[in-house]
């Protein structure tokens, strides 16, 4: 790579190019850039995206065996529909309430109420809990609604329908409570992160020093293919010769170079990370698709550096303020 | 009566050293085995022979035998058993050896009156005693059974009435010599209540099933074997004394007047007296003074000032030739070295030749002065009869016994003087007994019960001297049995109040904070001796404690080496009755002394019961033999005891089948106990164990069997069960502890007892003063076998977390871990925190009682400055509330008397008793519980609850002694993260590791790293064959590094991070410190009243503490201003004003600026000094005792000063 001359632009242009995309997964690749854009993507992705999620909980009865705090707790952990997250207000710096949470633009409301009459114990899960905006209400919730829209066969109590479980009742036991959740980030409590997994990794570049190769036994090329614990290099079983299966496998363990290196071969194998080619992998909690979720991480550090860039000018943070909760 | 043992201290008469003992395995057995022979034949020979029988057991057939084990004895056998022989024998053991109490009426002066009688008598025994099911009386009357779960809330004991058949007999005898017998039975008198143990056979909880015991509100995991007295459980510590009847030869260290001394404490069964020592001590050899150059022997008796040379003891026992005494000591006359040492003595005592002589010798130097020769004969031959060596009899007739006794100490005492037989070892653990709760409350019992009967006689004197009709029932205190034994359980201090020789911690609240931390103290030792001596020896781990102590839990520092606590398998045996034993010895052919001449003493062995030498038998090894089968058909009949395989022939008795037949069986009665008495397994003692050859594993014993040239033994006896039984409770929680350094298994071992988990499976009914419970407790992903048994995956402590070690940040430098913030918000190591308060409307005086109620500023005084708005109108706290700092949670007010010599009184009508929060908590009331306690009062406990959240500063630990706090939380992106995406929960730094050596940690983390991987359990149990190698191999199929290493990433920048990272799943806990009870600081504040100086600790807002240290840092410095600042502006600045004549300290009143000595009457020259309150309150003690310390404010040395005035 070339670097640009002084005074030069340090412009570059990114690629992206989208191997893989389902609702709640993602895989891409994000080519010409720097390590730290990359970071800064993954970064934003878990702590900085929006979400909603419940925060405030006020607990009418509970006669459980889970104390106020724990159910509150849980609640807080279920992972709702967040579609609409970036277009609602930070209840903190809404104007429409006085954050009491009783007002449609930055926050939900949601019911539930449960008792067990009968001498089996009652779950309590996240499909009891009732939402007053359609919009957001408990992923599962939502799969479901969905699946009976696209009239596949629905049946809630298989598989991973049942909902998240809050609590389990014995006969008698009840819990009636109303439940407000507001839009939040990652960075405030774990529980407004979108993201299960956002991990990257640099593109390995392997080069197989062939001719060394070649003096290998059938058995040696063996072992040392099976030194790796990753699935990296195969034998092909025609020619007898080892050939990168999947590069991407590799883990930078290092184990095959300390291996070549105790055959006595050391060069055998050279591996460096590019240094500007990463690979993406994106989990979602359900509360946003991937897809959602990577377009609004970008939209949120382009606010972030729209906010840099203005403070130069006249100290506004605009809305990366509003983003940060600043003053 | 713990010493009750079938047999022991056989000497082998020929052989000299008691390890000969094993050879009994000797003989024919050797013959059937063929060593000698060519190995190949011998080996075909053997696999035939396996063919044709059972296969051999596998080491994982062991554990079916130890889960059979627990499941029929559970961990607190000893403790029950313990008790349960106390309450099936013990007790009216005691109640039948009290003699009759017999009373004739004193003689009283009644003139004109002649006694219609010439001679009554009152006599009162006592018959069969009758224990009831726990009961309690209501303060109404109303009797109803307790349960366990209504004695903890309402603060009751859990005691069950205790009844005994009196009967009361009048013997009159008439002037006509006609004998009439008045008599009166007191069928079930209630003579007290007796505390019982927590699932005896007296429980109510006994043999209840699980779902039984969950609806009675307990928990199925809770094992008993404690006591709840006043609410609280109180565990009865066991007490480790030296055992008694023993001889025990000791050498002294030279130089020194005594060169060997033989030391025995006597104590009769059944005899509620200190032990009578016996000392037999033979002199140095000559000393450099020249003098005598004998070396005597002299023996102590009791209540006798001098030593007594032996020859003169066994001369007052009658015997007094030379030739008789001889053969009581040595049997052997051949024997010239051990005559030769005799020789002093004889010479010594050869003026005295007659029993009478030497009875008188004795008695002049007893207690006795300037008394007749016959009463000096007599006292001494009393001493002799009663007082020495009481174990061997205290009846006429016994001098024979007590001579060959006698005899055999000496004996013993040449032996090792001769260098034929070691000294004995005081720390070998076979000379030690542990007094249980049978054994304890026994002791305690036996001397209640004698003040019992004292006072009743008393009682009884004095009413039939008046005259008066006798009423048993008013005799009969009920209260000296109840109140005694709940004084002792409840304060610890064994014994009666306010009297020496008490013992104190014998009872202690039962530990709640964990399971682990439960089971593991209702499995503790004590030994009362050492205190602060320095000695080391009595601290140190012995040999003989393999198996029966935990070698890695004791405590550290003072107690340490000296609180032991059990290993798992050991079970501590209760004892059986001495006399069985004797008729069977004697039915086997044991010669008792009558029979046989001391001359074939040497050729025969000698039998012991209970340290009393009964006999010899000439032929041991059959004796023993036969012993041995008996006793493994019969029950065990030891003191600490340990369960282990038979071994004959170098093969298992317990077979294939057997095992089969365990694990197929359907009723739990045919568990366990079935293979001990079948015999395959049985308990061997500390002091058997000597004699046995254990071989470590099964397949050591098949290799021995194999290959005989190569095997350590060819005579195994035993065979341990599992090798990993010899750790105790906490320490079988340990992962890999074969691969820590010893001391960090001791940590571990310390601190597993403060690890958050579930407690018990019913602490919401509880209200304990204290209680941590986890949010979401985990099993551990990487088990031990033992944990099984510990129902650990039940009542975990502790989580997974993925632990990475790593320099990241450098947050976690000195013991401290950098923790996922996430990960904390999504609930790891959240935990509950519970703390109750109570109080009682206490009665003050008869009519007056304390009130509940929410009190008034109106009319209350001394009201407290927090908040009384969360009160109801009960004056509680209803449950939800949310409480903080300071704010009242239990309102109450006591009436003050209106005195209306008081002018103000008229205001106040009350007085403010209520109970606030600690001011450094905060929370929720929790739950609340009104109800009466034993005395009717009214009586509440208010739970509060609080969830405490990992925060920087709270402190966590691995299982392996590597403990931290949290120096910093770091959110998920900002941790390392892998190529998975996976970002760790704790980061340790990488200086934990290498000084520590905690081997196990790293490979609990990567078993713990296959185990995730694979969906299994992973097992650490030590001494397997479990290798790093085949984690390793395993680890790296599942596609990870094979050592655990990973290549990570910065959070913060995106960048590979150079060194590859340690990760993987560790069991951590979280230990009960948190900053939030520790965090203190202060300004001004509260002060001591007395010395006004800040007052002392967090809980009172106290000052920190400006040491000598400290001080002495200031003064090095020096720093003088800062030093007075600090030890005096801010501690207790004081002023007083001084008389400049006398120096004393003068009246001075400013508002009127008017000063005065009255004394010197002096009103103008008085001085304002500056002093501390301590130092003016130090003055005034002094001159309340008539010392005048004096202020001089002048210089006296100056002259010019002098002159002045």
């Amino acid at each position: 790579m070339d670097r640009p001359a002084a005074g030069a632009s340090y412009q570059r242009f990114p690629r992206v190019r989208i191997r893989e995309l389902r609702d709640d997964y993602a895989k891409f690749e994000l080519r010409d850039t720097d390590a730290s854009m990359a970071n800064a993507l993954r970064r934003v992705m878990i702590a900085e995206v929006p979400t909603v999620a419940i925060d405030l909980v006020e607990i009418e009865v509970n006669s459980s065996v889970l104390n106020d705090e724990f159910i509150a707790h849980r609640l807080g952990l279920i992972p709702l529909t967040s579609a609409a997250a970036m277009q609602m207000r930070f209840s903190r710096d809404c104007d429409a309430c006085d954050g009491d949470g009783s007002c449609e633009y930055c926050s939900v409301e949601f019911h539930l109420a449960a008792r067990a009459e009968s001498d089996q114990t009652l779950e309590v899960t996240s499909n009891d809990l009732r939402s007053n905006d359609p919009k957001v209400c408990p992923v599962d919730q939502a799969r479901a609604y969905q699946q009976a829209l696209s009239g596949s066969d629905f049946d809630p109590n298989t598989g991973d329908q049942r909902g998240i479980l809050i609590v389990k009742l014995r006969r008698g036991q009840e819990l009636r409570l109303r439940a407000i959740a507001r839009k939040g980030i990652g960075k405030d409590h774990a529980k407004w992160s979108p993201a299960a997994t956002v991990t990257f990794m640099y593109e390995p570049d392997i080069r197989i020093n062939e001719e060394l190769m070649e003096t290998l036994t059938l058995d040696e090329k063996r072992s040392w293919v099976e030194s790796s614990p990753t699935k990296v290099f195969a034998i092909d079983p025609i020619t007898e010769q080892v050939r990168v299966a999947d590069a991407e496998e590799y883990t930078y363990d290092d184990e095959v170079i300390k291996k070549a290196e105790a055959m006595g071969k050391p060069g055998l194998v050279e591996i460096n990370a590019k240094e500007d080619s990463f690979i993406f992998t994106v989990e979602t909690t359900g509360a946003i698709t991937a897809y959602e979720l990577i377009m609004n991480a970008i939209t949120v550090l382009r606010q972030k550096l729209d906010a840099v860039r203005l403070q130069d000018d006249d100290g506004d943070l605009g809305e990366l303020d509003a983003h940060l909760g600043g003053p | 009566m713990e010493d009750d043992e079938y047999e022991e201290g056989m000497e082998m008469g020929y052989g000299g050293h008691h390890r000969g003992g094993h050879a009994g395995y000797g003989g024919e057995e050797d013959d059937e085995v063929g060593y000698g022979g060519g190995d190949g034949e011998g080996n075909e020979m053997e696999e035939d022979e396996e063919e044709d029988e059972e296969e051999e057991i596998t080491q994982e057939d062991a554990w079916a035998v130890i889960s059979a084990y627990f499941e029929e004895k559970g961990l607190v056998r000893q403790q029950l058993d313990s008790f349960d022989e106390f309450i099936q024998n013990t007790m009216q053991e005691i109640v039948d050896e009290s003699a009759d109490i017999e009373i004739r009426p004193e003689s009283q002066h009644n003139p004109g009156r002649q006694a219609e009688f010439a001679e009554t008598l009152h006599k009162i025994s006592f018959g069969q005693i009758y224990l009831s099911k726990p009961m309690m009386t209501e303060a109404d009357g109303e009797t109803a059974t307790l349960f366990p779960k209504s004695a903890r809330l309402r603060n009751l004991t859990y005691s069950a009435p205790l009844y005994v058949d009196v009967s009361y007999r009048v013997m009159k005898k008439g002037h006509d010599c006609e004998e009439v017998t008045e008599t009166s039975d007191y069928p079930k008198v209630f003579i007290g209540k007796v505390p019982i143990m927590l699932r005896s056979s007296y429980c109510t909880l006994y043999q209840q099933s699980e779902k039984d015991l969950t609806e009675l509100g307990e928990c199925p995991y809770d094992q008993g074997g404690y006591f709840i007295i006043n609410g609280s459980e109180k565990v009865l510590i066991a007490q480790e004394k030296m055992s008694t009847n023993h001889v025990y030869v000791f050498k002294k260290r030279q130089p020194n007047k005594y060169a060997y001394v033989a030391e025995v404490r006597s104590m009769a069964e059944n005899q509620n007296r200190p032990a009578s020592s016996m000392f037999v001590r033979m002199l140095s050899r000559a000393g450099a003074k020249g003098g005598s150059s004998g070396q005597y022997i002299r023996a102590t008796l009791p209540y006798i000032r001098a030593d007594i040379p032996i020859i003169i003891v066994f001369r007052a026992l009658g015997f007094v030739a030379d030739k008789d005494i001889l053969e009581h000591i040595c049997y052997d006359f051949s024997d010239t070295q051990m005559m030769e040492l005799l020789r002093p003595s004889l010479e010594e005592a050869f003026v005295i030749q007659n029993q009478q002589v030497a009875l008188d010798y004795i008695g002049k130097r007893g207690a006795t002065v300037g008394v007749t020769r016959e009463k000096r004969i007599k006292y001494a031959k009393e001493i002799l009869q009663k007082e020495m060596l009481p174990h061997v009899g205290v009846g006429e007739f016994c001098e024979t016994k007590k001579a060959y006794y006698f005899g055999y100490i000496i004996h013993r005492l040449l032996m090792c003087a001769l260098g034929r037989r070691a000294e004995d070892d005081r720390d070998h653990y076979g000379n030690k007994r542990l007094d249980l709760a049978g054994p304890l409350l026994g002791g305690l019992f036996r001397m209640l019960f004698r003040k019992l009967t004292r006072d009743v006689r008393s009682y009884v004197q004095k009413c039939v001297d008046n005259g008066k009709e006798v009423n048993l029932q008013f005799a009969i205190k009920a209260k000296t049995i109840t109140s005694g034994l709940k004084y002792s359980l409840a304060t610890g201090n064994w014994g009666q109040a306010n009297q020496a020789g008490t013992r104190a911690g014998v009872s202690q609240v039962l530990n709640r904070l964990t399971y682990a931390s439960t089971l593991s103290h209702l499995r503790r030792l004590n030994s009362p001796i050492g205190r602060e001596g320095k000695l080391a020896k009595p601290r140190q781990l012995h040999n003989s404690h393999w198996g029966m102590m935990c070698p890695a839990e004791t405590p550290e520092g003072q107690a340490c080496g000296l609180v032991k606590n059990l290993a798992l398998m050991v079970y501590i045996t209760v004892g059986s009755a001495a006399n069985p034993i004797l008729e069977f010895l004697e039915e086997w052919g044991t010669e008792n002394f009558e029979e046989i001449s001391p001359a074939v003493i040497p050729q025969a062995a000698k039998i012991f019961v209970n340290g009393c030498w009964v006999g010899i038998h000439r032929n041991p090894d059959l004796l023993v033999k036969t012993l041995r089968r008996l006793r493994r058909q019969v029950l065990p009949t030891q003191q600490l005891g340990r369960p282990l395989f038979i071994v004959e022939n170098q093969r298992l008795l317990i077979k294939k089948m057997h095992i089969r037949a365990l694990q197929q069986r359907e009723t739990p009665d045919e568990g366990w106990h079935e293979l001990v008495s079948k015999g395959y397994i049985e308990y061997i003692d500390t002091e058997e164990e000597e004699t046995t050859m254990i071989s470590m594993t099964i397949s050591d014993l098949v290799n021995a069997r194999h290959n005989p040239e190569e095997s350590y033994s060819g005579t195994y006896t035993h065979c341990e069960i599992h090798p990993s039984l010899i750790l105790g409770v906490c320490a079988s929680i340990i992962p890999f502890p074969d691969h820590n350094q010893s001391p960090r298994n001791t940590y571990q071992s310390a601190m597993g007892k403060q690890a958050m988990g579930i407690y018990v499976t019913n602490y919401q009914l509880r209200m304990d003063t204290l209680a941590y419970v986890l949010y979401y407790p985990q099993k551990p992903l990487v088990t031990t076998r033992a944990m099984e048994h510990l129902h650990f995956r039940q009542l975990p402590a502790g989580i997974n977390a993925i632990v990475a070690i790593a320099c990241y940040s450098g947050y976690n430098q000195e013991d401290s871990v950098i923790m996922n913030q996430s990960s904390i918000d999504r609930g790891f190591f959240r935990s509950l925190f519970f703390r109750s308060y109570r109080d009682e409307e206490k009665k003050m005086g008869t009519l007056v009682k304390e009130e509940f109620g929410r009190p008034n500023r109106e009319n209350t005084m001394g009201m407290r400055h927090g908040s009384y708005d969360k009160l109801d109108d009960d004056g509680l706290a209803p449950p939800g509330t949310r409480v903080s700092g300071e704010d009242v949670i239990i309102g109450k007010t006591s009436p003050i008397p209106q005195d209306d010599a008081q002018g103000q009184a008229s205001r106040y009508s009350k007085r403010d008793h209520s109970t606030s929060l600690r001011h450094s908590e905060s929370g929720m009331v929790d739950q609340v519980l009104l109800t009466t306690n034993a005395d009717g009062l009214r009586f509440v406990k208010v739970r509060m609850r609080s969830v405490r959240i990992p925060q920087i500063g709270d402190k966590f630990s691995s299982r392996h002694g590597q403990k931290g706090t949290v120096g910093m939380t770091y959110t998920q992106e900002d941790m390392p993260w892998t190529i998975e995406g996976i970002t760790p929960d704790i980061i340790v730094n990488p200086h934990a590791i290498p000084s520590r050596m905690t081997i196990g940690q790293l490979i609990e983390c990567i078993m713990g790293k296959v185990a995730a991987q694979m969906g299994k359990e992973g097992d650490a149990t030590p001494f397997t064959d479990v290798t790093v190698d085949n984690i390793s191999k395993a680890l790296h199929t599942c596609g990870y590094q094979m050592r655990g290493f990973e290549t990570m990433y910065n959070g913060h920048t995106g960048r590979k991070l150079t060194a590859m990272i340690f990760l993987g799943p560790t069991y951590y806990q979280r230990l009960k410190h948190m900053v939030d009870d520790k965090i203190h600081s202060r300004g001004r504040g509260p002060v001591q009243i007395l010395t006004r100086q800040p007052a002392e600790g967090r809980s009172r807002d106290g000052g920190l503490r400006f040491g000598e240290m400290e001080r002495d840092c200031m003064i090095a410095h020096g720093a003088a201003f800062f030093l007075k600042e600090r030890l005096f502006d801010q501690s207790d600045a004081y002023r007083v004003h001084v008389c400049e004549k006398c120096g004393l300290i003068a009246i001075a009143n400013l508002k009127k600026n008017s000063f005065e000595c009255r004394g010197c009457k002096n009103k103008t020259d008085i001085v304002q000094v500056h002093i501390p309150y301590a130092c003016k309150l130090l003055f005034q003690e002094l001159m309340a005792m008539a010392i005048a310390p004096r202020m001089l404010t002048h210089d006296m040395k100056t002259g010019k000063d002098q002159k002045k005035r």
